[in-house]
């Protein structure tokens, strides 16, 4: 028995151990990134070639590379969705991003630093001040990837070809399984996103994002050069109230989620007021609705969904619970029933 | 017979070239094919893609089963061939074939209700909720699993959707500048977008 064990440990398919051995010669092989001191810098804090320095890297290479690429968005029940995704920096050092929904009528996503300005049908174009796009993309994966860190486990699964470029394969997975998981693809050469597909809990996909072509470029996009920054809409107010403490008290968040915003909104259609919570955690946002004392009987549990969105209500003493986000009904579950009166 | 292994392990991690003969080899020798399965094994747990449930060998467990299989052998001539004897037994079997028959019929009837029947206290229903992804292409269409009654349905319809509608509006202006910080006390903002601005993009909403 212990011979077979050496035997295996001789062998290669105990990969992970050979990482650290392999550290040398991989590193050598990779090209100079554009931006070296800031990628050394930001690369150094996590092990070379472990899951986190190719997230850094992929980071890094989306916010400094001049790059176009192409991708599809697959989610069951809907069509394909295919986007032009593209990003420069100018000789000003100003960062530019577009996001075009290709099919239909189109939606199209223009970032200027951190102006970020929508255009779509039947609505008047805004901005919004923010450095990212709300896009098909989980929200802050690109720009704060080190927020995954907390409550996700990554784990470097091994090399392969994507998009008809080699590939280096990463599974992202919620550290007490409470949310879906992630596996990712990043161009070896670059770092760039080729593929992305999110799975729930019993290895099952939900959503897919494949990359089907890749450009990189010295120069930005010529399109951004005709953008005159000075013609985009207006940013849109966000008024900031008084603060006011919530008489709720969330018991329980999964391990890496956070309360990134709390407060009173009015439902369009029913005119109720509801307090309003928004968890993220860097991966996922999901909203989170409690009312109290409502009127009609209309409450009970339910359990739905809206595409890959899980929709959970429950009646929790006098409070309405409604929790809305990518995530398992069961968290979402324990998450409502953990909601008291602060003490 | 170190060898046989090392070449096994190289042809599981890509890394030999003429696969042929290795998997030839692997069909002829058990050791072989033990060592095949729990090397993809050592892999997918590295990888951490071991499925929920593990399930090994069920093959094996099938042959393990048949081979403590007691042997039926042929009866033995006994009394109750005589022609008396024989003529009677098989009206009495039959009725027992009967009342075995009748028996099963009950607990399948049993069992079904039991099958049928809902757990109320069951915060979930059986079927895994999240997997009814049929919404279409409208942003407030919605499956239900569990019916309301039918006066409240409607109602419990219209909260359901405003809350859709307010979820993709919060999704869409949501902001991100920089890793959010702790803090104890949080602001609590009243409406944050004027209603004007809101209610244009509430009739909006496509995708």
């Amino acid at each position: 028995m212990l011979k077979v064990l050496q035997n295996k440990l001789n062998g290669r398919a105990l990969l992970a151990l050979l990482f650290f051995v392999n550290v040398s010669t991989h590193l050598h092989a990779q090209p100079e990134p554009l931006n070296p001191q800031l990628t050394q810098e930001e690369i150094e804090q996590y092990p070379v070639d472990s899951a986190q320095a190719w997230l850094t890297k992929m980071s890094q290479a989306s916010r400094s590379l001049n790059f176009s690429i192409t991708f599809v968005l697959l989610k069951p029940g809907v069509d394909s969705q295919p986007y032009l995704w593209r990003h420069g920096v100018t000789a000003e050092g100003i960062e530019m991003e577009e996001l075009n929904l290709l099919n239909g009528a189109g939606k199209k996503a223009l970032r200027v630093d951190k102006k970020v300005s929508y255009f779509e049908p039947n609505v008047p174009p805004y901005s919004l001040v923010s450095t990212t796009i709300n896009g098909p993309f989980p929200s802050q994966f690109f720009r704060y990837p080190e927020k995954l860190f907390v409550g996700y486990d990554l784990v470097m699964v091994g090399k392969s070809r994507v998009s008809g470029r080699a590939a280096q394969q990463i599974r992202i997975i919620s550290k007490d399984k409470s949310r879906y998981g992630l596996n990712v693809w990043l161009d070896q050469e670059t770092g760039l996103l080729l593929k992305m597909n999110m799975f729930n809990l019993k290895n099952q996909l939900l959503e897919q994002i494949q990359v089907t072509g890749l450009q990189v470029t010295e120069q930005p996009d010529p399109f951004f050069s005709k953008i005159e920054i000075g013609m985009l809409p207006e940013v849109v107010n966000i008024e900031q109230n008084k603060k006011i403490r919530s008489p709720w008290q969330i018991g329980y968040l999964p391990v890496g989620m956070e309360l990134v915003n709390r407060k009173l909104r009015r439902l369009s259609i029913t005119s109720e007021v509801v307090e309003y919570v928004m968890l993220s955690d860097g991966l996922v946002d999901i909203s989170l609705y409690i009312q109290e004392n409502v009127k009609s009987k209309t409450t009970g549990r339910l359990v739905g969904a809206n595409q890959t969105d899980t929709l959970f209500t429950i009646q929790n003493g006098p409070l309405n619970i409604t929790i809305i986000g990518k995530i398992p009904a069961a968290t979402a579950n324990a998450i409502a029933t953990s909601i008291q009166r602060q003490p | 017979m170190s060898q046989k292994f090392e070449n096994l392990s190289a042809l599981i991690d890509g890394e030999q070239l003429s696969s042929d003969d290795v998997i030839e080899a692997v069909k002829g020798d058990a050791d072989l094919m033990q060592k095949w399965k729990s090397y993809h094994l050592i892999r997918d747990g590295l990888r951490k893609e071991l499925p929920t449930e593990l399930n090994f060998d069920i093959a094996a467990n099938v042959a393990q089963a048949l081979e403590n299989e007691p042997a039926i052998l042929a009866p033995k001539k006994t009394w109750r061939e005589l022609p008396l004897v024989s003529s009677v037994i098989p009206f009495a079997k039959q009725g027992g074939q009967m009342a075995v028959a009748a028996s099963v019929a009950v607990a399948m009837i049993l069992g079904v209700q039991q099958m049928n029947q809902t757990d109320v206290e069951q915060p979930f229903n059986a079927a895994p909720p999240i997997l009814g992804i049929k919404g279409g292409l409208s942003p407030v269409s919605f499956e239900q699993t569990r019916t309301a009654p039918k006066t409240d349905a409607i109602e419990q319809k219209r909260r359901i959707q405003a809350y859709l509608i307010d979820h993709k509006e919060q999704m869409r202006f949501k902001t991100f500048q920089a890793p959010v910080v702790d803090s104890d006390v949080l602001p609590i903002e009243e409406t944050p977008i004027n209603e004007g601005a809101e209610s244009d993009i509430v009739e909006s909403t496509p995708e």
